[in-house]
């Protein structure tokens, strides 16, 4: 009965915490937060960044070895919010690896920028749903 | 003989038995209905058409729904997913290849409205019938939009 109990907890803190990815990030010039409403380019590795841009900070996505949402548009639409909260609107894939054999997973190495300008006149990756 | 059996009831509790993936499929419906209706929704901020409309989504992401109409306020609500009871049924019928592969599909969770209350106005509403997300919204005009006047039809 007691081994039943530790295997349903078990499953319950795997179901609950064990498929996200794993983020590393880290701000060193935090801007004040974006609403909803204000646009964020995500820009994928063949896509250039404008000039003039102030450079927020980097994510990382990792694969946590349990990870299942991490296809390209679910951790492209992660950084978009983490850039909103930390005042980015452009958000610059650096480092891509798709999933392969060790891995189901994306990972990406990002940059957040802040722009002075119209983002959603950039070349730009455009989302879709899985 | 004995073997070809064994090896059926074999692949049989091994295959079958991802309950959550059995019951619940990998995706979620979401019906969105408006009042007016030819509102724009986005998902994720990508726009999938016109109200009424039904997308099916996949259950281990969580979604940012807005639905946009000229005139009106837009409207917003999030779906969150929660834990799929069905996922218990692997432990329950033995299933330990569905331990694994419902996370993997992501039938192991549910969609759920989130927040949905609180911004809702009288005439909207939201159900579930255990599979799919019905939401209506009653869309408020606009304060910031003055009327100057309306089209009549032509007798």
């Amino acid at each position: 009965m007691k081994q039943l109990t530790k295997l349903l907890f078990l499953t319950m803190v795997f179901g609950f915490v064990g498929c996200s990815p794993k983020i590393t990030s880290n701000f060193s010039n935090p801007q004040p937060q974006l609403s909803n409403e204000e646009k964020v380019a995500l820009l994928d590795i063949q896509h250039k960044l404008p000039e003039n841009i102030v450079k927020v900070g980097e994510l990382k996505f990792q694969d946590s070895g349990f990870s299942t949402d991490c296809s390209f548009n679910s951790l492209m639409n992660r950084a978009r919010d983490e850039a909103r909260k930390n005042g980015a609107n452009i958000v610059k894939v650096v480092e891509k690896k798709a999933p392969n054999l060790w891995s189901t997973c994306y990972r990406l190495t990002i940059e957040l920028y802040n722009y002075n300008g119209d983002v959603s006149s950039l070349p730009q990756y455009q989302l879709t749903l899985d | 003989m004995k073997n070809i059996i064994k090896t059926i009831l074999l692949s049989t509790i091994l295959f079958a038995t991802s309950c959550a993936t059995i019951v619940s499929g990998s995706r979620q419906s979401i019906n969105v209905s408006s009042t007016p209706s030819s509102a724009t929704v986005f998902i994720n901020e990508v726009e999938i058409g016109e109200t009424p409309i039904e997308k099916k989504l996949k259950r281990n992401q969580e979604y940012r729904v807005l639905i946009e109409l000229d005139g009106y306020q837009p409207y917003e609500t999030f779906i969150s997913k929660e834990f799929n009871a069905w996922y218990l049924g692997n432990i329950l019928f033995g299933g330990l290849i569905g331990l694994i592969i419902d996370p993997i599909t992501g039938a192991m969770y549910k969609l759920t409205p989130k927040e949905l209350h609180a911004r809702m106005n009288s005439e909207s509403a939201f159900s579930t019938d255990g599979k799919d997300i019905y939401l209506s919204v009653s869309m408020n005009i606009d304060p910031n939009w003055e009327k100057v006047g309306q089209l009549e039809k032509h007798q």
